[in-house]
């Protein structure tokens, strides 16, 4: 848990700064965006181990463009409370892999 | 509002702690003797301290003086009445002490090089009583290699050591003995010339299989290692070691501050090969390559070992470390040109994207999330994208990493020269370099579009080049060197896009005018 805290708030510092080496990522969601919401929705070593290959595919030989991380994960107990939504969870054409999204919150 | 204080709160923690860390390391921490090590170097007062039962330093009733000298244009060694080498003067004067002395790479600390202690103890004890006879009073090493045998009689056992001296400061040690019994061989101490705290310092001995065993100082125990090829007490720059290529049983012994000491051990006729001196790769190589693993860069050692012959191999070209380095950021952007050249063709499609795009900003004005989204979208379909990518900026992470850690402990970057720098791996003395890294940093910023989330962020970089001055102004040289050139060739490489988008721009006028 602490681990996972701190990696994001180092994420996070990295985002704050990355401007400043000029808006590169090919992506969307950024390297890092994929990275924290991975990190906030999956197992932390698979989190990792996808982000890295992430920053491996994000170069000019790869196309880029939109591309949401994919966890596992089996949904059960379903339970119906009111509550803010962080992520979306999108069922992928395979069962129990879903894309992640994050819930857009911060334009209001 | 909150979040934006917190972030500027760790911002400048940040900024802080390093400028404490490096004015800390090249004010406090410099390569020190430690004065108490001087005081226990009087021959008349060899303290006896049982490290181990078996290893035991004797007081001897002898006075220990200087027998036999070997000189060369490089070094002078001397041998003491106990047949040890208890002085090596590297005469080289870029090795020259702040004093303007030669320096003095065997430690005051015991063992001395090639020292022998007897398990027996009567044994050790005559050992250290008796004085040793040696063939030669001086011996002169010019071009080729030259033998002394000191012999030491102690009744029963004669210990008989055949060493022959190279100019390279490599010795052939051939120890022979008239009956069989158990006794431990040094290297010696580590040298003790520079220690800080922020390189690592002590023993290493590597097996015949390959593996090595780090002992740094102050985490000692006494062990023993089978199958040793290696034995080396290393500080940051300088090394004496022990090479055999048959494999020997190592002993590892704490002093009282916990530092390894090390011996072999065995009970006859010994063929050695030593070697003391700087940790030049090349010279260690000559020796044996088995050795090169000596030069120890601390984490991530395998990187920056290949990353050392590389930057050694462009050094052989340009005969000078600080157009090595430029050489290597060229030679990294040169490999990563296949990206950028790809990244220039699609700028070509993108032109066509133009009026998509200019749509896409209007619409999405207010929400840079929504906006970067679309964009992606829009490049996918087309298959152009003009962003570089997150790989090329994270590979530099590791090169400018390893460069860091040989400017720390590869003695072959101390003291090398560049235009008005005359220590690579030192802060520059008249911080040009530093305040030409800044510079070179703002006209980047300025060239490269940036969005901003917020004022607070678009302020803070602003002052980021001066931040980065301050704070590299202590880094070494050839560091901030790596950095101002990368940011040079980025800033050419911006130029270059830049002018190749103006004049699709132009094109694009010029057809749809006509």
């Amino acid at each position: 848990m602490i681990l996972k805290k701190l990696l994001i708030k180092s994420i996070n510092i990295y985002k704050y700064f990355s401007p400043l080496f000029g808006n590169k990522c090919r992506y969307y969601p950024t390297c890092s965006s994929y990275a924290i919401w991975l990190i906030e929705n999956d197992n932390i070593f698979k989190a990792v181990f996808k982000s890295f290959f992430r920053i491996l595919r994000c170069n000019q030989l790869f196309r880029g463009g939109l591309d949401y991380p994919i966890v596992k994960k089996e949904i059960k107990n379903f339970k119906y409370i009111k509550t803010d939504v962080k992520y979306w969870l999108i069922p992928t054409n395979k069962k129990n892999y879903y894309y992640v999204i994050k819930a857009d919150n911060d334009g209001k | 509002m909150m979040e934006n204080n917190n972030l500027k709160r760790i911002i400048i923690a940040t900024v802080i702690s390093f400028i404490f860390f490096f004015a800390y390391d090249y004010f406090v921490l410099q390569p020190q003797i430690k004065n108490k090590d001087l005081n226990t170097t009087t021959p008349s007062n060899i303290t006896q301290t049982n490290t181990k039962k078996d290893i035991k330093k004797e007081k001897s009733t002898l006075k220990i003086d200087t027998i036999a000298k070997i000189e060369s244009k490089d070094f002078e060694i001397k041998i003491d009445s106990l047949g040890r080498i208890s002085s090596f003067l590297l005469k080289e004067n870029k090795f020259n002490t702040k004093n303007g002395q030669h320096l003095e790479l065997i430690s005051p600390k015991l063992p001395k090089p090639l020292e022998i202690r007897f398990e027996n103890k009567i044994l050790n004890k005559k050992a250290f009583d008796t004085k040793v006879e040696v063939d030669k009073k001086l011996i002169t090493i010019n071009n080729k290699p030259e033998t002394i045998t000191i012999t030491q009689n102690l009744g029963d056992v004669v210990v008989k050591k055949v060493i022959t001296f190279y100019p390279n400061g490599k010795y052939d040690v051939d120890v022979k003995l008239n009956k069989n019994v158990n006794y431990f061989i040094s290297p010696g101490y580590r040298p003790s010339v520079a220690i800080d705290k922020l390189t690592i310092h002590g023993a290493l001995i590597k097996k015949a299989d390959g593996t090595l065993d780090i002992i740094e100082d102050g985490d000692a125990e006494v062990k023993t290692v089978n199958n040793a090829i290696v034995l080396a007490g290393f500080d940051r720059y300088y090394t004496t070691l022990f090479f055999s290529k048959t494999p020997l049983t190592a002993v590892v012994v704490p002093d009282e501050d916990k530092n390894p000491i090390l011996f072999i051990k065995d009970n006859k006729n010994l063929k050695l090969t030593g070697y003391i001196g700087p940790k030049y790769v090349d010279v260690l190589k000559s020796i044996n390559p088995q050795l090169v693993d000596v030069v120890q860069y601390g984490v991530g050692t395998f990187f920056a070992r290949n990353l050392f012959l590389l930057l050694d191999f462009l050094h052989k070209i340009a005969h000078n470390w600080g157009v090595a380095i430029i050489l290597l950021v060229v030679l990294v952007r040169i490999i990563l040109f296949p990206l950028t050249f790809k990244g220039m063709v699609s700028m070509y499609k993108l032109k066509e994207l133009a009026p998509k795009m200019k749509e896409i900003q209007e619409r999405y004005k207010k929400d840079p999330q929504k906006l970067q989204m679309h964009m992606m979208k829009l490049y996918k379909e087309h298959g152009a994208n003009p962003l570089g990518g997150c790989l090329p900026l994270v590979l530099q992470i590791p090169i400018f990493y390893g460069i860091y850690k040989l400017l720390l402990y590869s003695i072959e970057l101390k003291g090398a020269h560049f235009l008005w720098i005359n220590d690579l791996s030192s802060m520059d003395p008249y911080f040009i370099l530093p305040v030409l890294m800044g510079l070179t940093m703002y006209l980047h910023q300025k060239l490269t579009p940036t969005n901003f989330q917020d004022k607070m962020q678009e302020k803070i970089f602003k002052f980021l080049p001066v931040i980065f001055t301050i704070m590299m102004a202590t880094f070494p040289a050839g560091l901030v060197l790596y950095w101002t050139t990368n940011n040079i060739l980025s800033i050419l490489q911006q130029v270059l896009i830049n002018k190749l988008m103006e004049s699709k721009k132009a094109l694009a006028k010029a057809k749809n005018e006509n």
